[in-house]
Order: C-alpha cells, then structure tokens, then sequence
C-alpha cells in the first residue's frame, strides 16, 4: 500500500472507534460536547503520530521481550508531554477532560498501532498510519460530540442551533446516549458499506 | 546472557531520555501553567474585587515573603496589583479562615487607603444551602467601606455585618477571613509600596 493509502484507511475503512471499534473508553466519557471531541481527539493524535515515529525509527533496536513495556513508556511520555502543554495553554479544556488525557496511556488505539503497524513498518507509512488513524479518532469524536451536544444542550460548539422552544433531551449527555449516539452511528455505517458491496 | 545486557542497557536508556525530555518540557511549561493557574481559579475573585484598573493583575503578581511556616521555611504570598497608567490604585490577596467545616479561602480586594473594595469566597467546603450561601452578594456586599475596626463584626457580636440565616460559623469564618487580611494590609502596602 502506498503512504497515501496508509493514511485514508484510518479515515474510513479502518476508523478506529466506528470500525475497530477501539478507544470507546474516551470515545464514550468525553464526547458530551463538541469542543471536548476535538481536543481529545488531537490530544490524541499528538501521542499516536509522534509515538509511531519513535517506535518505527527504533524498530531495530527494541529486543522483542522488551518491546510492550518500551512502547508503553514512550506513549506515556508524549502522553504527559500533551498533559502539561494542554495544562499550560488551554486550561479550561484540560479540567473538562481531566483524567481521560493521562488514560491515553491505555488508549488501545495507540498501542495497537504500535505493536501492530509501527513495529513493522517504515517512517513514512508509519506516520501516515498514525496521522491518518488520529484524524479518523478526531473526526468520531467531534461528530459524536456534536450529535449529542446539539441534541442533548441544543448548542454545537456553544452555540445555539437548535430552534428556541427546542426542549434537550439531557439523557443524550448522560452515558446512555453515548451508547445510543455511538450504536446508531455504528449501524448506520455498516448500512453504508453493505449498500457499497451491492448486498 | 548478551540478550539480557541487551534489552537491559536499551530499556534504560529509552527511559533516561524520556526522564530528559519531561524534565525540561516541566521546566518550560511551568510559568504559563502558574499562570493558568491563577487565571482560571483566582482570577474570577480577583476581577470581583478590583475596579477601575486596565493592568493584568495576574500577570503582574508580586511574591511577598509572609512570615515562616512550622520548618522555618518563608510563606510566600501572592499580591495582585491593580494598576491604571502604570500606578497602582487597588491591591487584591488572599486569606484563609476556618467555617463549619473547612477552610474558606476568601479573596480580599483593597483600594489604596486600605478599605475593602470588595471579597469574593474562592474556595469553601460548606453546608450546601446554608453555609454555602456566603458565596452570594446579599452577604458579601456588605464588607465595602470596611477598614479594621468594631464594626467589622457580625451584629450579634455588636457589629454591622448580618450573617447568613442558619450559618453563623461560616459567616464568622469569612469575618475572620477578612479581618486577617485586613491585618496584614499595613505590611502588605509598606512592602509594595
């Protein structure tokens, strides 16, 4: 596959919480607005790029009984790399999302695209992987949220949309329109790609 | 036995570098994040309580040593300086006192006579409905125009303040919180000048 492709996959085919059905931890708990989406997502996105690129460039290096636990260090580094630069410039976005910015520790889509695609493979793809597969995170997430802000606070981004005797439905903003939000989103997709096939 | 050495030197040196690089990454993020800090959790007190400046007070914060804690160590203070045309016409700091509960933690903001302009409670762990309403301006409006004096009490200890109905001790707290401020204004105002 070329480096072009690399990178669309994680958009579409491969988008992580829609299609590997991976990260749903972050994807669940912070998508209550539209805004918390996106500065998750390109938290997110930061740890995954730059930890591809190190652990593609050091490939060779890692002895394979080590590498799980020399992965995990360099995605915990980035990670706190992202937590005190968000501490330090955004800070209202960083109480909102509070613990969720130290989990991306444990954000399966990371390691998994170390382990299974950053291991194995080039510089260059690997950081189209990474980047492709952040944005494709990103772009779930801001959807997500922004379905469920609008319907849940009738606003998008904080501001209003929604007409003015619009009453919010507050379950959307609670757990189990997470769910909802993400289950129809989900089938709908599969709807897509089963029309695509010609089924 | 080489694979051992192998995997030990390189698992050390990927975590001395990552220790590195967070290292300094905490050393260059620490002012701004200071000064978020501030920003977002003193600052909403901070602007209640100043008036008429069109300085940064956060921004030019000035550290004063406070006397010495238990291990003899400087307390240090926080002083926000409200300034209009490079002169400062208000000062703004902090003090705690003991509620019902916990601390209160009051912002306390001072023209340059040493009146009170203005408190805002920043942080309190009061009884939520009772307590919890010395947060209101029904009560913290009261203490403008103050300076330490008799006064300066709640009026069932013969003073002008009315507590909060049903919160006595934590209005006493934020008393008490005030007047220690206002005790310290002197010594404040000599060291800022």
């Amino acid at each position: 596959m070329g480096i072009a492709q690399e990178f669309t996959k994680g958009l579409w085919k491969e988008i992580p919480p829609f299609r590997l059905v991976l990260g749903l931890c972050p994807t669940l708990a912070v998508t209550t607005a539209g805004e918390n989406g996106v500065g998750m997502g390109l938290a997110t996105t930061f740890v995954l790029v730059f930890s591809n690129l190190l652990i593609s460039m050091m490939r060779k290096f890692i002895p394979n009984k080590v590498r799980i636990a020399a992965y995990i260090v360099i995605i915990a580094s980035f990670v706190v790399i992202v937590e005190l630069i968000m501490q330090a410039y955004v800070y209202p976005l960083y109480k909102v999302l509070g613990i969720f910015i130290p989990l991306i520790v444990v954000n399966c889509i990371i390691l998994g695209r170390a382990e299974a695609f950053a291991s194995k493979n080039k510089i260059l793809p690997s950081i189209a992987d990474g980047l492709g597969m952040g944005i494709g995170f990103t772009i779930s997430l801001t959807v997500l949220g922004s379905i469920r802000e609008m319907i849940g606070n009738g606003t998008l981004f904080g501001v209003h949309v929604m007409w003015s005797s619009f009453e919010p439905f507050s379950i959307m903003l609670k757990p189990p329109g997470a769910f909802l939000c993400l289950g129809l989103i989900l089938g709908l997709m599969n709807l897509i790609s089963a029309r695509q096939k010609g089924h | 036995m080489r694979d051992l050495i192998k995997m030990v030197v390189i698992l050390t040196a990927i975590c001395g570098t990552s220790g590195l690089v967070l290292s300094y990454t905490n050393q260059a993020t620490k002012a701004p994040r200071e000064y978020q800090l501030l920003k977002y959790v003193e600052g909403p007190s901070i602007k209640a309580v100043l008036d008429g400046y069109d300085n940064d007070p956060i921004k030019d914060k000035i550290v004063l040593k406070m006397g010495k804690d238990q291990k003899g160590k400087p307390i240090l203070k926080n002083i926000f300086p409200a300034k209009k045309g490079g002169r400062i016409v208000g000062l703004a700091y902090d003090s705690v006192a003991t509620g019902y509960h916990g601390p209160i933690d009051v912002m306390v903001g001072f023209d340059t006579t040493g009146k009170i302009f203005g408190i805002s409670i920043m942080t309190h762990t009061e009884t939520p409905g009772l307590g919890a309403r010395i947060v209101e301006p029904a009560f913290t409006k009261q203490f403008k125009g103050f300076t330490l004096s008799n006064d300066l009490n709640l009026t069932s200890k013969g003073g002008k303040i009315d507590s909060v109905s049903g919160a006595t001790h934590s209005s006493e707290g934020t008393v008490e919180a005030v007047r220690k401020a206002l005790e310290l204004f002197p010594a404040v105002k000599k060291e800022v000048g």
